[in-house]
């Protein structure tokens, strides 16, 4: 077990700012903080789920039928994860509405299973999970904070009466940050901060 | 009355809720192709073609198979299987009828399956309870707005190709600017509709 | 060897200090009115805004290293057209942060003078629009008297001016007649959006104001008149088709601020005649759908910036030759 396999989902292989996929999750949920936590979190759980499923039955999968099997095993995933959602929390479930179905086309996970799991014994699988996951859960955290911060002046940490929800007083929040023109101009900021952070630590090798 | 309510649904899908602009479906491909023309309108031409039918074959295996058998929960392991044979066979279509299509769209082209816009498209189809004429048009023009969003970025990014954009907003930070842009201007489309 | 500049128009440096210094000076009698019928909020309103666009453009440059050319007056002209976007009342900072966006994000980002795609002081304008509705959609009547009793403030406006509704939200809401009622009749009603006696954005209202700044600028030589009166004549021809008063649309709303003074920014127009046009054309058609058909009562903002949009489109199907570049 490699532990560059656990950190290079931060920033060398950071799947929002590098890879770029998964971006359609990540710009419609990040209005408020939670939601993002959630849906990384969320996204995750099927990842791992797949990645290890994926990685153990590999050599038994025919070549051809490879890609729809993945499918249905991140299918399945992904109906489990949006039927428990739905039970247990359903505020959650009803603002992260249909992208918990659409996680099944969330090319990181088709991506990592084709990639990774395919090639490499369960154990590296799930450490690729786990970091692809939490590297995609940190970013969307990240900017769901930053629009919530400056569109509707508060962080919300908050779901279903546990945690809490933090308001800066005095702050005429831009509303447009919660809009979608806020999400693109956000995600194209970070992008180009994080490119020039990512650029600079390159160019020193 | 039926026709105004479809003019209605189209005009919505591609405009005022602009898939790309607006609901975020389809972002993967909308920058990843929108470097140049050609690709540009060739895929939205292939997605709209896709989104069409798949909303009228979704809308029937909703219907007879996943209503009436009760197996709601088949859902999304049914709808993405669908999409995924539609697209292969509109793969094996298109490199039969027209190579050069197939030659330019390429990984493109498999990838529409993943486009999160098809999927999204008969999800939200199911929840609006649309019937098969309704869904049709909003597949429809749900794919028509998704084609004029990539005609109207991969014009943009082809004339700044030559604009001195700082190195580290070179590409897709500069694309999701635009984007942005774009996307705020087209708020203006939302009071149109109230009638 | 090609060089590559985008805009074709091949400025020397002093020509572009002499374009831009010249459209600073066509907006004087803008200015002067902004203080006549708003008071002296109006003036420091344009005054802080203008040093925001400044100060954001010497910050970014310096961050991206690039040379510093405030001189050459372009960041005072976005400035001030960013703050005659604005409702009297606005809080100061809402012009600051419409100024800063305008030149960090529109501009500079995408490659500086000469290279944006939009219009930075409307994108600007319509950024703040959305992130602080109400402060934007707050306006006041034109002062009765006084205009250098009303000092500066930067926080809110403490006004004693009322509050109202401009003419085109009258007009729409409630019938142009509703709002003739408000003057002695028709002819007084268009005198008065004429001179500027009107509810409205500090720099938009005086018509006649506008009309004199622009005409310096086509003696000098700075804007054509294609684009402003193809624009202005759709506008017209298509209110009266649709059944409106075609002279009130002329000189309500922002239509003659933007007509001459946005939508004749060379960078962010296509370069053709035949392009010019149909950038004239689009923008008066919707200009009028939005004012007759959309949720808000004003639409040249977002008509200008749809068209810059669709302005690379119109130049690759208007333009004859590749003319990107030239051989060096």
């Amino acid at each position: 077990m490699k532990i560059a396999e656990f950190t290079k989902g931060f920033i060398k292989e950071n799947p929002i700012f590098v890879i770029m996929l998964g971006l359609c999750p990540t710009l419609a949920v990040s209005t408020k903080t939670v939601y993002g936590l959630g849906m990384g979190l969320a996204t995750t759980v099927v990842l791992l789920g797949s990645n290890t499923i994926i990685s153990l039955i590999k050599n038994f999968i025919p070549d051809k039928i490879r890609i729809p099997s993945y499918i249905v095993v991140i299918a399945t995933f992904v109906t489990i994860v949006d039927y428990m959602l739905h039970a247990y929390v359903p505020p959650l479930h009803k603002a992260l509405g249909i992208f918990i179905p659409l996680i099944v086309v969330n090319c990181i996970i088709l991506g990592r299973a084709e990639a990774f799991a395919s090639k490499n014994n369960v154990g590296d699988s799930i450490l690729d999970a786990l970091g692809i996951g939490l590297g995609f859960t940190l970013s969307l955290t990240i900017l769901a904070l930053i629009r919530e911060l400056l569109g509707s002046g508060t962080i919300t940490l908050k779901m279903l009466d546990y945690g809490w929800v933090w308001k800066i007083k005095g702050f005429k929040p831009l509303s447009i940050m919660i809009l979608p023109p806020g999400a693109f101009i956000t995600i194209g900021i970070l992008m180009g901060i994080f490119n020039h952070f990512k650029m600079k630590a390159e160019g020193k090798k | 009355m039926e026709l105004s309510r479809i003019f209605i649904i189209i005009i919505s899908a591609s405009l005022i809720n602009n898939f790309v602009l607006s609901r975020f479906l389809g972002l993967c491909p909308f920058i990843g192709v929108s470097k140049k023309m050609d690709s540009a309108i060739g895929m939205g031409m292939a997605v709209t073609f896709v989104l069409t039918l798949a909303s009228i074959i979704i809308y029937l295996v909703n219907k007879y198979v996943l209503l009436a058998l009760h197996v709601e929960f088949l859902r999304t392991v049914t709808f993405i299987l669908v999409i995924a044979a539609l697209v292969q066979l509109v793969e094996m279509f298109i490199q039969k009828f027209s190579p050069i299509l197939y030659e330019a769209l390429g990984i493109y082209l498999p990838l529409i399956t993943t486009n999160c816009a098809v999927l999204g498209a008969t999800l939200i189809n199911v929840s609006e309870k649309y019937n098969l004429l309704e869904s049709t048009a909003h597949g429809f023009g749900a794919g028509v707005g998704f084609t004029i969003a990539l005609i109207l970025m991969s014009s943009i990014r082809e004339k700044l190709e030559n604009s001195k954009i700082p190195e580290s907003f070179k590409g897709a930070p500069t694309a999701f600017l635009a984007a942005g842009i774009i996307s705020l201007i087209f708020l203006c489309f939302k009071g149109i509709i109230a009638e | 060897m090609y060089n590559i500049s985008v805009s074709p128009h091949i400025h020397s440096k002093e020509s572009i200090s002499r374009i831009m210094w010249d459209v600073v000076i066509a907006l004087i009698p803008a200015l002067l009115a902004s203080i006549y019928f708003f008071g002296m909020r109006a003036f420091w309103m344009e005054v802080v805004t203008v040093i925001a666009a400044v100060l954001s453009e010497i910050f970014i440059k310096l961050l991206l290293k690039r040379k510093i050319t405030i001189s050459d007056g372009s960041a005072v002209v976005t400035g001030l057209l960013v703050a005659y976007n604005m409702p009297v009342g606005a809080p100061f900072y809402v012009p600051v942060v419409g100024a800063v966006f305008a030149i960090v994000i529109v501009k500079e980002l995408f490659g500086g003078l000469g290279n944006n795609i939009f219009n930075p002081a409307l994108a600007g304008r319509v950024f703040v629009m959305f992130a602080w509705l109400p402060e934007m959609t707050t306006w006041h009547a034109p002062l009765k008297s006084g205009w250098w009793q009303h000092g500066f403030n930067f926080f809110s406006a403490k006004l004693d001016a009322v509050t109202t509704a401009t003419p085109l939200a009258v007009a729409k809401l409630q019938g142009l007649s509703n709002l003739v009622a408000q003057f002695s009749d028709k002819a007084d009603m268009y005198w008065n959006l004429f001179i500027g006696n009107c509810g409205g954005c500090i720099g938009e209202t005086s018509a006649l104001a506008l009309l004199i700044g622009a005409l310096y600028l086509l003696k000098r030589k700075v804007i054509i008149p294609v684009i402003p009166v193809t624009y202005i004549a759709t506008v017209f021809v298509v209110t009266y088709l649709a059944g409106a008063d075609p002279v009130f649309h002329i000189l309500a709303g922002g239509l003659m601020l933007g007509a001459f003074f946005m939508a004749t920014d060379y960078v962010t127009t296509p370069i053709t005649i035949k392009g010019m046009i149909i950038f004239g054309i689009g923008a008066g058609l919707m200009t009028v759908l939005l004012r007759l058909k959309g949720g808000l009562p004003e639409g040249v903002s977002f008509s200008i910036l749809l068209m810059n949009t669709l302005s690379p489109l119109i130049d690759r199907y208007t333009a004859k030759r590749k003319i990107y570049g030239y051989k060096k």
